[in-house]
């Protein structure tokens, strides 16, 4: 091991972190380098007395001025969350008794109201379904509109899926067709 | 008196003055977060020394180093709640600390100017009245000690500053490699990098005033 590699390991040689064959080489290496002797020394040293230095306490009144600062801290918090639970609460009554007067007018308006709506198309025979251009064979399930426009179920609006031979791909593919009233075959 | 309540008040006079002083950091925060608000004055006097400290020999301004550090309970205080309690408390204020130690260097490379407090810490040293360190010492020692507690401050303050944070946390606070990655933000390769170059480079400041 040369100067350069031991400064390189130095901190971990220091530190009893080197595996035992590198350790042993550092250690060769100092045994036999002043220079590394040296600098090993001048660090330690420089430690010891780094480490012996006074600890910097804190003036006396750092206690008092740190107890203003969150006495004002707290001040500040409280009013804040005391504005702000306000606020929430405020906003979830009005929401309740919005919800809750919404869901009394909606319920009298279906008890008083239902004769008014018109009664729901029900077509459970074949027959209407031709009568609107479904064509036989697409499964669907039972009818509740006559108006394509209002029924995503309505024959008019499936899609055709058929699938057919590619040769250029040497298999079969799907094809999709639109519904009619979307400009489809 | 009855013998209940005198049972009592003994109890009272001889309970723990602190009665945090027993518990862990973990147990000190959750009690704060329950809503004992003395806890945090323990957690304070646990930590205010060993940050100024911290700051100081990042920063070279005692004064400062307080500010700083008040500035780190202020946080610590604020934002309490959202502490990760599976990870260390000195960890996370060593990270405050070390943060707002590295934005104050970052303003002062800035905007340099030569603090007050700097000034006045070199007038102090120069004018310091006449101390008696140690009658049984001799003179040339007390001052070689003197001269050496200079140099080692110097030496410190000289290091680059990223060098200087996790060579601090190392050698001063006696950090292990994996705090000190947490702390500074860093990945290990780079925390064992810096700290050899640290002591590479506080070894060769120091080197030739020691012969």
């Amino acid at each position: 091991m040369n100067c350069c590699e031991f400064r390189e390991k130095y901190s971990d040689f220091a530190d009893g972190l080197l595996p035992s064959r590198q350790r042993s080489e550092a250690g060769a290496h100092l045994g036999t380098c002043a220079a590394c002797r040296r600098f090993d020394a001048a660090l330690r040293a420089g430690l010891d007395a780094l480490r012996a230095l006074p600890s910097v306490g804190v003036s006396r009144g750092f206690g008092p001025r740190l107890r203003q600062r969150l006495r004002g801290e707290f001040a500040v918090r409280v009013p804040l969350m005391a504005r702000w639970s306000g606020a929430s609460a405020t906003l979830l009554l009005v929401a309740t008794m919005g919800f809750l007067g919404w869901d009394l007018l909606e319920s009298r308006a279906a008890h008083r109201g239902r004769a008014a709506w018109p009664a729901p198309a029900w077509s459970p025979s074949p027959a209407p379904l031709a009568a609107l251009g479904a064509e036989p064979g697409y499964a669907s399930p039972p009818r509740y509109s006559a108006d394509p426009r209002f029924d995503a179920f309505h024959p008019l609006n499936s899609i055709l899926v058929t699938e057919e031979a590619n040769p250029a791909v040497g298999g079969g593919r799907f094809r999709f067709d639109l519904p009619a009233v979307w400009g489809g075959p | 008196m009855t013998l209940a309540v005198r049972d009592g008040l003994r109890g009272l006079r001889h309970a723990p003055r602190t009665p945090f002083a027993d518990l862990e950091d973990a147990q000190v925060v959750q009690a704060f977060l329950e809503g004992l608000d003395r806890a945090f004055d323990e957690l304070v006097s646990r930590y205010q020394v060993r940050l100024v400290n911290f700051i100081y020999r990042t920063v070279g301004d005692r004064e400062r180093a307080e500010d700083l550090v008040q500035e780190v309970f202020i946080r610590i205080y604020r934002h309490l709640h959202r502490f990760d309690q599976t990870k260390k408390f000195s960890t996370w204020a060593y990270t405050i600390a070390s943060n707002l130690a590295k934005n104050e260097l970052r303003n002062r490379s800035r905007n340099p100017l030569v603090l007050f407090q700097t000034i006045k810490r070199h007038w102090d040293a120069d004018h310091r009245p006449l101390q008696f360190e140690d009658s049984r010492s001799r003179p040339d020692d007390l001052f070689r000690k003197r001269h050496l507690k200079e140099l080692v401050e110097q030496s410190v303050s000289q290091l680059p500053e990223h060098h200087r944070v996790v060579f601090v946390l190392r050698e001063l606070e006696g950090k292990t490699y994996e705090e000190i990655a947490e702390i500074t933000g860093c990945n290990l390769g780079t925390v064992k990098s810096r700290l050899n170059r640290a002591r590479n480079s506080f070894a060769t400041i120091i080197a030739p005033h020691l012969d």
